[in-house]
């Protein structure tokens, strides 16, 4: 009894240990990958709630065709003791982006991912599913679905060697109307090109239909070929080499082994590496593109999801490389500028302090960079080095950093009524003659205020005296300045320089008066306490008053998008950051929300918004 | 223009608070004078914030310059349309005010002349809207409403905006070279030489009852 016992456990063990788990099937050019820990909370999120989602988007084809009607993730064929994870990366060749989870039931799985039939793929133990967008592969108990595209650039990289390697001619004219006629000699001329290379020869072979295939048709063979041969070699690294992004990167295993209810991981410095306006870089100046990345090496973003009641707490370490750490640590080596908390009323919705020494950020970043662009041979690098060197040199450095010294705050403080000028139709109540009058009107306007830490008052005061010779919109009012129609040729803006802050705002009561502040009306001690103690960055947003009612009109479309993730929701946000040193600064936020949503909810909700600011490419 | 008629309905349901008025002179032979105001000074920051972005609900938001080629495109239509002469426009793009009058020589030729000239700028067809007669005057007596393209847009508002519409104003006014005998909608108003109709509504009350300023204006017959 005791042997069976015995072994019993050791089987236990071995499956526990050795088993297959979804976090083994994440792809290694993954760049940014949540896994949710205890996916039990999503038990009751219903499946239609679920796609609605961002990072639903990339597999949402599937989902969105009815299978999954009044269905929840419970009756989808999932193991909800494994992690669910979501991943996205990008390289210069392709573009992967999909979840792995543990299947229970693979009846219950394909009731939802109905679409997918089966592919032959010779890969021992693997079922490969697929549809026109998404692949699904099964191996055990665990599932990758993966949409793999390979990216617009390497598809015309691929299609244009294979186009003029064939003796074409530039291919962008042929289809514009008035050139219909060239089209058809250009495409002639592919009879007389047959040189094909040993790799080329993979992919379509055009010359074999020379009258048929035109420049974008060559284009979507060359996609489907390389999209095929992508998954292949995506396969091959999973399956046969077991390659995948736990096995190569130890920071990734590490931030599984924690037992937070989610965990984040994001590789900045691949996310460097893909980033396309630096082919420049790589191409002509690899030496300092090379230089330039070793700086971002070690640039990764580890974080934890950790649930409590009500509340979600999301801890994040950036972690640096030595040299940029170095630049990072003295840029956030700054004392708290007090004087901003006098600003920001009780009543405020959301803001944030921002507390950096710029100086010392630019002599850090001085002593690190300019070496490396010292060593470069290319002329025109040398002439912006000797640029920068002189102004270095000329540059009232004490005049510049002490008009701007990088701390800064912002408040939201809702919706008030401000005081605008409208042209008014009246009529003669005996003619009916009409007629026009100026008169007082009232609109909506989001008041923001914006303050910056100065030494240099006399600086900005001089640019402001210069103003208001030049316009007579602009004028001295004693505590503060105002610049009449500045917002939307309608509102003004206020002007206060007391106090060794600088502050913008379109906030009259602030101007008229609190321009020393808010005084008893500013936020309470325990919110400052709060304030001052984090290291350089701090905010705090209500919700429901700040989200739900700011202007969209005023940011651009991937700000709005952002905004609108976190939008319809209720509780507060709260941002803090440790002090910052050489290796890593510690950001904690938190979530803290109200009303009867589950927690799953809310942790997706989280997660989506996340997601969506962290996919910006 | 359809970019602009949707801008236009997208700035009045932005806009919290929108001047339209129309002001149409009969003379006795049948010709006269339409002069049409629209002003969004009141809202001009809302205006603005709009002409700020790229895009709106999906849509690409025109520029001012977009907006005044189009508004001229029209007038240059208008003015050669069959009986329709002296057409002017005055856009102040500052406080947000257009201005709009033009000359006809019969109502038929003005109802058609503005249903052809909104076709051609908006390259889109009106259907039945086009063939409408929203005014009629037979010398003696004559009958307005609001044309059916415009009923249709103020239509489509959704019921979250419409407490925007209730600080919206409508203001029309038809004059005539003699004097009124009656006339049918109690909202209207005499002028003091009894040559002159005005009626003010709502955005929102046109919105609820789109015959508000419907009215049949009967004149004191010209042998008298």
């Amino acid at each position: 009894m005791k042997k069976a016992l015995f072994y019993s456990i050791v089987l236990l063990s071995n499956s526990f240990l050795f088993g297959q788990k979804s976090e083994n099937l994440i792809p290694k050019d993954a760049v940014t990958v949540f896994s949710i820990n205890n996916i039990n909370l999503l038990q009751k999120i219903s499946m239609d709630d679920l796609v609605q989602y961002e990072f639903m988007e990339e597999v949402h084809q599937e989902l969105f065709d009815g299978s999954t009607s009044g269905k929840t993730l419970k009756d989808a064929g999932i193991d909800f003791d494994q992690r669910l994870n979501l991943f996205y990366g990008k390289t210069y060749q392709n573009e992967i982006s999909g979840f792995t989870f543990g299947v229970k039931s693979r009846e219950q799985l394909f009731d939802v991912f109905d679409d997918f039939h089966k592919l032959d793929m010779n890969y021992p133990g693997v079922d490969f599913y697929g549809t026109f967008f998404n692949n699904l592969i099964i191996k055990e108990n665990t599932a990758i679905l993966i949409r793999i595209e390979p990216t617009m650039e390497y598809i015309d990289q691929m299609t244009d060697s294979l186009w003029y390697a064939r003796g074409n001619e530039m291919p962008y004219e042929l289809f514009e109307d008035e050139e219909v006629e060239e089209e058809e000699e250009i495409l002639n001329e592919q009879e007389y090109t047959n040189d094909q290379t040993g790799e080329e020869s993979s992919y379509p072979d055009a010359t074999e239909n020379p009258n048929i295939k035109n420049y974008y048709e060559l284009r979507d063979s060359v996609q489907a070929v390389l999209q095929a041969r992508e998954l292949d070699r995506l396969m091959k690294e999973l399956f046969i080499d077991q390659v995948n992004l736990s096995s190569q990167d130890a920071r990734f295993a590490g931030q599984m082994s924690h037992e937070a209810i989610g965990t984040f991981y994001l590789d900045n410095s691949r996310n460097f590496e893909k980033s396309q306006g630096l082919w420049y870089f790589q191409t002509v100046l690899p030496s300092l593109y090379r230089d330039i990345q070793e700086l971002y090496t070690g640039n990764v973003i580890l974080g934890d999801l950790i649930l409590k009641e009500n509340k979600v707490e999301f801890q994040v370490v950036a972690n640096y490389g030595k040299e940029l750490g170095s630049i990072y640590k003295e840029m956030n080596d700054s004392k708290f500028d007090k004087h901003v908390l006098k600003y920001i009323p009780q009543s405020s919705t959301g803001y944030f302090t921002y507390n950096v020494n710029l100086r010392q950020a630019y002599e850090q970043a001085y002593k690190v960079i300019m070496p490396v662009l010292n060593d470069e041979k290319n002329a025109q690098i040398s002439m912006n080095v000797l640029t920068i060197e002189l102004l270095n040199e000329f540059v009232n450095k004490d005049a510049l950093f002490g008009t701007y010294k990088g701390s800064m705050f912002g408040t939201f403080n809702g919706i008030k009524k401000i005081k605008t000028k409208k042209i008014e139709f009246f009529y003669d109540e005996e003619t009916f003659e009409y007629g026009e009058r100026e008169a007082e009107a009232e609109e909506d306007m989001p008041i923001f205020t914006m303050g910056f830490s100065i030494d240099r008052t006399d600086i900005p005061e001089k640019v402001m005296k210069h103003l208001s010779r030049l316009t007579s919109k602009f004028q001295n009012c004693g505590d503060y300045w105002i610049f009449e129609n500045a917002i939307l040729d309608a509102a003004p803006m206020y002007f206060i320089n007391r106090n060794g802050l600088f502050i913008l705002t379109n906030d009259e009561d602030l101007a008229v008066n609190h321009a020393d502040g808010y005084g008893s009306e500013a936020l309470s001690r325990k919110e400052c306490k709060a304030a001052k103690k984090s290291g350089f960055m701090f905010g705090h947003i209500d919700i429901e008053e700040t989200l739900n009612r700011f202007p969209l009109g005023v940011l651009n479309p991937r700000q709005e998008e952002i905004l609108q993730s976190l939008k319809g929701k209720s509780g507060q946000f709260e941002l803090n950051s440790s002090s910052t040193t050489s290796e890593q600064t510690k950001f904690n936020l938190q979530y803290s929300f109200e009303g009867e949503e589950t927690t799953g909810k809310h942790l997706l909700d989280l997660i989506n918004s996340i997601y969506v600011v962290t996919t910006f490419n | 223009m359809k970019k602009i008629t949707i801008l236009f309905i997208l700035f009045l349901s932005l806009v919290s608070c929108i001047e339209i008025s129309d002001d149409l002179t009969m003379h006795n032979d049948g010709s006269g004078t339409l002069r049409y105001k629209v002003n969004l000074s009141a809202s001009k920051v809302k205006v603005n914030s709009v002409l700020a972005l790229d895009s709106l609900d999906g849509k690409k938001v025109p520029s001012i310059q977009d907006i005044s080629a189009k508004v001229g495109e029209f007038a240059r239509i208008l003015d050669a349309q069959s009986g329709i002469s002296n057409v002017l426009i005055e856009e102040n793009y500052t406080d947000f005010i257009l201005k709009f009058s033009c000359d006809f020589t019969s109502i038929m030729a003005l109802q058609s002349g503005l249903a052809n000239a909104i076709e051609a700028v908006s390259k889109e067809k009106l259907g039945s809207e086009a063939d409408e007669i929203w005014i009629t005057w037979d010398g003696n007596k004559l009958k307005r409403s609001i044309p059916a393209f415009a009923r249709a847009k103020v239509k489509a508002f959704k019921s979250n905006e419409l407490d925007l519409l209730k600080e919206g104003t409508y203001t029309t006014i038809t004059r005539f070279d003699r004097p009124i005998d009656r006339f049918e909608n109690t909202l209207g108003t005499l002028s003091k030489n009894k040559q002159a109709v005005m009626m003010k509504a709502s955005a929102f009350s046109i919105k609820e009852n789109q015959d508000l300023l419907e009215n049949t204006i009967y004149l004191i017959s010209a042998k008298n």
